[in-house]
């Protein structure tokens, strides 16, 4: 579905499809009555949100239970936009509980179905709205990403995923993570809306202290395709670690025919020590920043309240109960990180080799215009699946290097790439800070290349 | 880290884990431990730590005047427990 195919009556038709859909994909917490607000980019578009995104009047748990009853006061910064430029909001989706994780399983209302195959998982944190996307319903729905909460799901459900510049579109009403990974990103199902849905998005605001004062450009109207003579690196470290030869097969297409658009391709490798550090680094940062961010769900002010003889009690039986055992075992590794014994041994030296990272990538992307590799090392996987080496390549570097446009507050975008045993599989590109006309560029051309703008999954 | 340790650092920041999560946890660790050996392979000497992705500045010193505010009755709307427009919670000093 696509941006302009909307009419006067899509958002009521979006909302009993959603509905319908929801029995089988599980995918929607609340839903909302449309209104029309506000005339734009956006007239007659049904939006999703995900669940972590303050809607005044509008419960927003965050899938977690301590927030089951959390009916915010105000509006995060991009729901006034959104409703601005026309949208219409009708539904708040699952996610990953307090966006900490990457299956989706872990959400209150229990896992998110992939329309591709209900026995697989959507993806996460923002399954939930990659899944609305993906299976016809709405041509755009919000998600935050943090380590790859809407890449990696886009590739599971052969969707447009982005995650713009650190700072490009505001985090103001957006319940957080990790406050220096932490981005708003949004699905969609072609180039061509992501250009428009960022241009409506982006923007500097004075109530995030992160948000950057960049011009926002004409995404979409400046959209070019031809790439001549635009040097894209293939990020070799994730290549030689994927096993998947429909992955490798899709890749190598892809890349052929960006040489046939007369792009400049080139291999590059990263330091092997710092590619597999990649993944503790960044479960130190966003586990201990987590810590401190959510220490504000005590049960006092806002959130499930368990009573108790002292405050202290209060809190303690609030928070016990209201997290889930992923979310407690995530702070308790954020609250080891931040011991004052272990502080300099771990959570500084997770900044410092971030920054090591940071460094070796920018060394060779400033110099070239974008970093492309697969987003995933295969189709979604069965919910029940739990074999995965968590120490081997595949899974430390490949599964897991779209992280590096956290680390980096780089733009990054998945688009489909091509199918593995009927399941979509997509291809990353990484741009230079600010530089999302470029992205979106390239990634128009590989629209052309792969043919596959706006499909869908209706059926299942 | 063993089973005690576990249930002080979850403490630390106010919630109980039971045996079960605890459990889970050290196993959790096990992993993390592997995974942090790479940590002491990377010689990070004369780095400093990356806290943002950007240095440039985007807050600055604000005029003291009030800018955005809530009502009492907002604020107070997700308040399991409210009395004459306060929070109540049991008493701090007996």
């Amino acid at each position: 579905m696509r941006l302009q195919d909307c009419t006067t009556n899509s958002a009521t038709l979006a909302l009993e499809i959603l509905k319908k859909n929801n029995e089988k994909l599980n995918n929607i917490v609340t839903f909302v009555e449309p209104t029309i607000k506000g005339e734009g980019k956006l007239n007659n578009v049904p939006v999703v949100l995900k669940d972590n995104v303050n809607t005044k009047g509008i419960l927003t748990t965050a899938s977690c239970k301590i927030l089951d009853n959390y009916v915010p006061v105000y509006n995060a910064t991009i729901v006034d936009k959104i409703e601005k430029a026309g949208g219409q909001i009708i539904a708040k989706a699952s996610m990953d509980e307090l966006a900490m994780g990457g299956t989706n399983l872990t959400a209150l209302t229990g896992p998110v179905k992939n329309p591709y195959d209900l026995n697989r998982i959507s993806g996460g944190s923002s399954g939930g709205s990659a899944v609305a996307v993906a299976s016809g319903a709405v041509p755009f729905a919000i998600g935050s990403d943090t380590g790859d909460s809407v890449r990696k799901p886009a590739s599971f459900n052969g969707i447009v995923g982005v995650k713009p510049t650190y700072g490009r579109i505001s985090r103001y009403g957006i319940i957080p993570y990790s406050s220096s990974l932490d981005h708003v990103g949004y699905f969609c199902t072609n180039v061509k809306d992501a250009a428009t849905l960022l241009e409506v998005l982006a923007g500097r605001d004075d109530n995030d202290m992160t948000s950057s004062f960049e011009e926002v450009k004409e995404y979409s109207k400046e959209l070019n395709s031809d790439i001549k003579g635009k040097k894209i690196l293939v990020f070799s470290n994730v290549i030689e670690a994927i096993s998947n030869k429909d992955v490798i097969e899709s890749f190598n297409n892809l890349i052929e025919g960006l040489k046939k658009k007369g792009a400049i391709v080139e291999n590059v490798s990263f330091d092997e020590k710092l590619m597999r550090a990649i993944l503790p680094t960044y479960y130190i940062i966003a586990n201990a920043e987590a810590t401190a961010n959510h220490s504000n769900l005590t049960g006092l002010l806002f959130g499930e309240r368990l009573e108790g003889s002292s405050i202290d009690e209060i809190m303690i039986k609030s928070r016990s109960e209201g997290f889930g055992p992923w979310i407690k075992k995530r702070f308790v590794i954020g609250s080891y990180a931040l011991k004052e014994d272990n502080q300099e041994r771990v959570f500084r030296k997770a900044q410092k080799i971030r920054r090591l990272i940071v460094e070796d990538v920018m060394k060779k992307l400033s110099d070239a215009d974008g970093l492309i590799a697969p987003a995933a090392t295969g189709g979604a996987p069965l919910i029940n699946s739990t074999s995965t080496n968590q120490m081997s390549d595949e899974y430390l570097v490949a599964d897991n290097h779209m992280v590096i446009g956290n680390f980096t507050g780089c733009p990054s975008i998945t688009l489909p790439m091509g199918y593995t045993e009927g399941l979509p599989i997509g291809v990353n590109l990484t741009c230079n800070p600010f530089k999302e006309q470029t992205m979106f560029d390239i990634s128009f051309a590989i629209e052309e290349i792969t043919g596959l703008a706006d499909k869908v999954k209706e059926d299942f | 880290m063993n089973k005690e340790e576990i249930k002080d650092l979850a403490l630390n920041i106010m919630f109980d884990v039971t045996d079960k999560e605890a459990e889970d946890i050290e196993n959790e660790f096990k992993t993390l431990d592997k995974m942090l050996e790479f940590f002491d392979s990377i010689d990070t000497s004369n780095v400093e730590e990356m806290v943002y992705p950007f240095d440039d500045p985007t807050s600055y010193l604000r005029q003291d005047v009030t800018s955005k505010t809530i009502s009492q009755n907002d604020a107070m709307s997700n308040v399991a427990k409210t009395k004459q427009g306060h929070v109540v919670v049991p008493k701090v000093v007996k």
